[in-house]
């Protein structure tokens, strides 16, 4: 069985029975919030993806503007449709080789159904009306097959689709040459371009908006798009705060109204800060706003938490426990040596800092990573000691922040790139400003160690409102341009209707595996199909419809694929299965079975479309680019797993 | 050494159906196929490990082979086969070589058989040991990879069967000792578009490739830099297989370096990838391709691509068997030493729309 429902089961327990932690069931026992957090197997690739775009974001122009963005989704949706829909499969316990074929197999189907193959895109072939449903059959087909097939010959699936990924390679090429002579097939558009003579577009125009429509960010210039990105984003921000404390901190009995005031005045002076950032270029100015802001963070996080919550009572002692000490050594001796490491190498030749094999690059690199470490060690240390004694985490953590700002100030000192010097710099403020934040509030206030339901579902709420008002924020940015970035000239950014198709697809996906009986099923038969089967769960007929839903999948990938490029080539799809595979085992699904996440694999998906945005973006030599690859990929998985294993050893 | 032997006894087989045969074009065969029966034998006379049953399976071989070869000369006058093996992938490109080949079969009536090798050299070598095992009259090969497939054809040049290079090989033709090689050279055609570019007035040109480590597709950017005045950015975007992010790739690079404003995609389908790069970042681009798809042919049409190189692969496909039949029958040989070129042709505008009516039939 899968651990994400057992999480969710032992949770609802403690809900219900908060009496069973004093019983000393360790199995009901409370875990904090970021415990809980961490074991979720999308989490290491969320982080993972978070790491990637900002090092992009720092080596290259363009992956960091919203045309970027448009290509990361661009390539991300149809990977990420698919990878979705294969790590459903892969936690039922089986794997579809032929998912990548038949993706281009089932465009191909819709193609030659509405083609007519005596003349000219005569008039003789199907309307899309009914060229769909039947490529959508012959898709339920596919995947009936490949289930039955697997189920029957208790054969590897690997070598039941291996076979169908043959077959579906050859009569992709066989049957274009036969019926077309061509290795292609095409074109869909040519059913607009004729419409008058053959008397309509068999439903092209309709079809073209649902599957290959298209937002020109140029052509949407709004005014208030920056006012509505700072305070729905900041916004988001706060509410996102707000359930971390309600996850973490125990309430008080009766609110405090004291902490209402310096709540809204850091609120107040968050927006003000944000937007006097936004309308300043001078390396002055950047200083008063960040200074602003840093200043707000702490008032906004004191004063929300002053409001609700209870303080602490027993707040530790002062020691110099050699556990925690060690590793304080460590972090402060990989902070210098980063410091050491940037002096001593050339900065100069400034131009070069794209290029990973100069003097410049490797500069980086190492500064990079020891400046990484060195915190990541402080945290650790701080960690450590606040299991003894809060007073010397909240010490602890506060040294981590001042080290975090006098990075900061190096950084913005030494780099030559404009952009290190001002957002990178502001961000590590802002991170410092939190970490003080989050030191002082810990040691004030009493962490929750008990569950409350209440608590929790007002947190839960609180966190999705959160997330989504950032999205908002986010893609409010990027949907919308405003005149003055139309006037420097910004190259044209389009976001099409397939990053929807993605959403949706990945959003239903993850409903059906997380609330429905049937996403229960396909972690038991991935976990162990007897045992299932015993149990009552229909075990063949679970992976039969997973196999179908993977060539549904593959045929709304073919289906945007067609509208996309037009022509279907008999080549295209052959070999992506491994890409979505791949994407899946990223995104935290196991090879195994019976563990994973859909989310997880479309976060996957994103993952390896920014590598592959990337690595041409920051102008990489290309004959490299599968070295940087593996390596991303790697650094992916190994990043994904030792959180995990980290916190569930935390348990 | 057992390989020796056997082709030995492949040998006899081969003179002795050439002697079996009586029309008049095969005296020349005769004799070529007898001389190296003859030099054939010198060599193996040396090695004293020749025995009595390898001789008899000679002989059974030869029998079988002259009965097999009694039909054929019932029902048809035409007693030369020529063995086409080439690294084809079936693609439209090849097919059109197909098509060269039958046409040129059927102008000179011989028999032909097509070997397409799935880029895999390994099948290759096969097809060429089994050519020179059916006895052909000639045989002509593509060479994708020279180092696996020169000591075969070598072999075949040994016992006197003509060999021709087409498509691939400009370089190592003469190795081999074929008579002459018929392609493009791959350098050529990107230098041809390299002077294009100049023409349209291009400053910075990015050379995308579908493939990496294809030599072919490496050797066209390197002709583009050879003759294009300006400067020359050669990348790999993405595979054919996944046009999704070959047209992202483009984009990246396009959108990093602001100063290109031209692309080359050195195959049918990446130069499309490029023109819908182009169009989404609302750049106007000066775009060039190699082949052709029909797709590429209405772009250019359209005029919203400048021109393809095209390097009329049917010649590919239609000289070799002219030139070999002229070979065996008239002792002719064609190109002095030097290869023989098929292109570059260009398809531009002006003859785009000829070219497509061609292309639907399926010989351009």
């Amino acid at each position: 069985m899968s651990d994400v429902s057992t999480v969710d089961a032992s949770e609802q327990e403690a809900r219900q029975s908060p009496s069973a932690v004093a019983d000393g069931d360790e199995r009901l026992a409370y875990r904090g919030v970021f415990t809980r957090l961490l074991v979720r197997p999308e989490i290491g690739a969320t982080i993972a993806a978070m790491a990637i775009w900002v090092f992009f974001w720092a080596v290259s122009v363009p992956f960091g503007l919203a045309s970027g963005a448009a290509s990361v989704l661009d390539v991300a949706s149809t990977l990420g449709i698919m990878a979705v829909a294969v790590s459903m499969l892969m936690i039922g316990g089986e794997f579809d080789l032929s998912s990548g074929a038949a993706t281009g197999a089932l465009g191909m189907i819709t193609l030659l159904l509405v083609r007519d193959f005596t003349g000219e895109m005569g008039g003789a072939g199907f309307s899309l009306w009914i060229a769909l449903p039947i490529s959508f059959a012959f898709a339920i087909g596919l995947g009936w097959f490949n289930g039955t097939m697997v189920n029957r010959t208790s054969l590897p699936s690997f070598i039941v689709t291996l076979a169908s990924f043959f077959i579906l390679k050859g009569a992709k090429l066989g049957f274009s040459k036969l019926l077309v002579d061509q290795i292609q097939v095409g074109k869909m558009d040519d059913l607009a371009l004729n419409a008058d003579t053959r008397g309509g577009d068999k439903g092209y125009a309709f079809f073209q908006r649902l599957f290959a429509g298209e937002w020109v960010r140029n052509e949407h210039v709004w005014s208030g798009r920056d006012l509505l990105y700072t305070v729905a984003t900041l916004a988001g921000i706060c509410l996102i705060v707000l359930a971390v404390y309600e996850f973490r901190f125990a309430r008080r009995q009766q609110m405090n109204a004291g902490g209402v005031i310096p709540f809204i005045l850091g609120l107040a002076g968050l927006v003000a800060g944000q937007l006097y950032l936004h309308n300043t270029d001078d390396t002055t100015g950047n200083w008063i706003g960040s200074a602003i802001i840093a200043f707000s963070i702490l008032l906004t996080g004191f004063g929300l938490a002053l409001w609700r919550y209870e303080p602490l009572a027993d707040r530790g002692s002062f020691n110099l426990d050699p556990s925690w000490l060690k590793w304080f050594g460590a972090g402060v001796a990989a902070l210098v040596l980063s410091v050491i490491a940037a002096r001593a190498l050339d900065a100069d030749n400034s131009d070069n800092i794209y290029l990973l094999f100069t003097e410049q690059g490797i500069r980086a690199i190492l500064f990079i990573s020891l400046a990484a470490a060195g915190a990541v060690m402080l945290l650790m240390a701080a960690n450590i000691a606040g299991r003894s004694s809060q007073l010397m985490r909240s010490a602890l953590l506060f040294d981590a922040a001042v080290a975090t700002a006098l990075m900061a100030f190096f950084i913005r000192s030494q780099s030559a790139s404009p952009k290190f010097r001002s957002e990178v710099f502001s961000v590590m403020l802002v991170i410092a400003a939190v970490m003080v934040t989050w030191a002082a509030v810990t040691y004030i206030f009493r962490e929750r160690r008990e569950p409350d339901a209440q608590a929790d579902a007002f947190a839960q709420r609180v966190l999705l409102v959160g997330m989504l008002s950032v999205i908002v924020g986010v893609g409010t940015r990027l949907l919308f341009t405003v005149q003055n970035e139309i006037d420097n000239g910004i190259s044209r950014t389009v976001f099409s209707v397939r990053t929807l198709w993605f959403i949706l697809f990945a959003a239903v996906c993850t409903w059906v595996l997380g609330r429905t009986p049937f996403g229960s099923w396909v972690f038991a038969v991935g976990g162990n199909k007897d045992a299932a089967r015993q149990i009552g769960v229909p075990a063949g007929r679970t992976k039969t419809q997973l196999f179908m839903l993977v060539s549904v999948a593959a045929w709304l990938v073919g289906t945007l694929l067609a509208f996309r490029l037009n022509t279907i080539q008999a080549s295209t799809g052959d070999g992506e299965e491994f890409e979505y595979i791949i994407a899946a085992v990223v995104g935290g699904t196991a090879l195994t079975g019976g563990y994973g996440s859909t989310l997880g694999a479309a976060i996957g998906a994103v993952i390896m479309a920014m590598s592959f945005q990337g690595i041409p973006a920051s102008r990489w030599n290309s004959d490299w680019r599968f070295v940087f690859l593996g390596v991303i990929l790697l650094v992916a998985v190994i990043a994904n797993n030792f959180i995990r294993s980290k916190a569930e050893a935390s348990r | 050494m057992k390989n020796l032997k056997s082709l030995l006894a492949l040998l006899f087989a081969i003179a002795l159906l050439a002697a079996a045969c009586g029309s008049d074009d095969d005296a020349a065969s005769d004799d070529a196929s007898a001389d190296d029966a003859a030099e054939a034998s010198d060599d193996s006379s040396d090695d004293d490990a020749a025995s009595d049953d390898e001789a008899d399976e000679g002989d059974d071989d030869a029998m079988a082979d002259d009965e097999g070869e009694a039909d054929v000369d019932l029902s048809q006058g035409g007693d030369l086969t020529f063995h086409m093996i080439t690294h084809s992938e079936d693609g439209p490109f090849w097919s059109v070589v197909k098509k060269g080949m039958d046409a040129a079969c059927e102008d000179v009536d011989v028999s032909c058989v097509w070997m397409p090798g799935n880029n895999d050299p390994t099948q290759m070598v096969t097809d060429i040991q089994t050519a020179i095992g059916e006895g052909s009259s000639g045989i002509a090969a593509s060479l994708p990879s020279p180092d696996q497939l020169i000591p075969e054809l070598q072999k075949a040049v040994a016992e006197g069967i003509p060999v021709y290079t087409l498509n691939s090989g400009a370089n190592d033709y003469g190795t081999i000792g074929a008579t002459t090689h018929v392609g493009q050279s791959e350098d050529v055609a990107g230098e041809g578009a390299g002077l294009r570019f100049n023409d349209l007035g291009a400053t910075k040109v990015l050379c995308g490739r579908q493939e990496q480590s294809n030599v072919g597709l490496e050797e066209r950017c390197n002709g583009l830099k050879a003759t294009f005045d300006g400067e020359v950015v050669d990348e790999f975007v993405g595979l054919d297989a996944d046009q999704t992010e070959q047209i992202n790739g483009v984009k990246a690079i396009l959108e990093a370096d602001p100063d290109i404003d031209g692309f080359l995609g050195v195959g049918p389908v990446i130069a499309m990838s490029g023109l819908q790069a182009a169009t989404d970042l609302g750049r106007d681009l000066h775009i060039g391709g190699f082949d052709m798809t029909p797709e590429l042919l209405d772009a250019i049409e359209a005029g919203d691509i400048a021109f393809t190189v095209d390097q009329q692969q049917y010649l590919q496909g239609y000289l070799p068997i002219i030139l070999m039949y002229l070979e065996v029958t008239n002792q002719n040989q064609a190109g002095g030493g030097l290869p023989i070129l098929t292109g570059p042709g260009f398809v531009t505008p002006d003859n785009a729309a000829a070219v497509k009516e061609l292309s639907a039939a399926g010989t351009r």
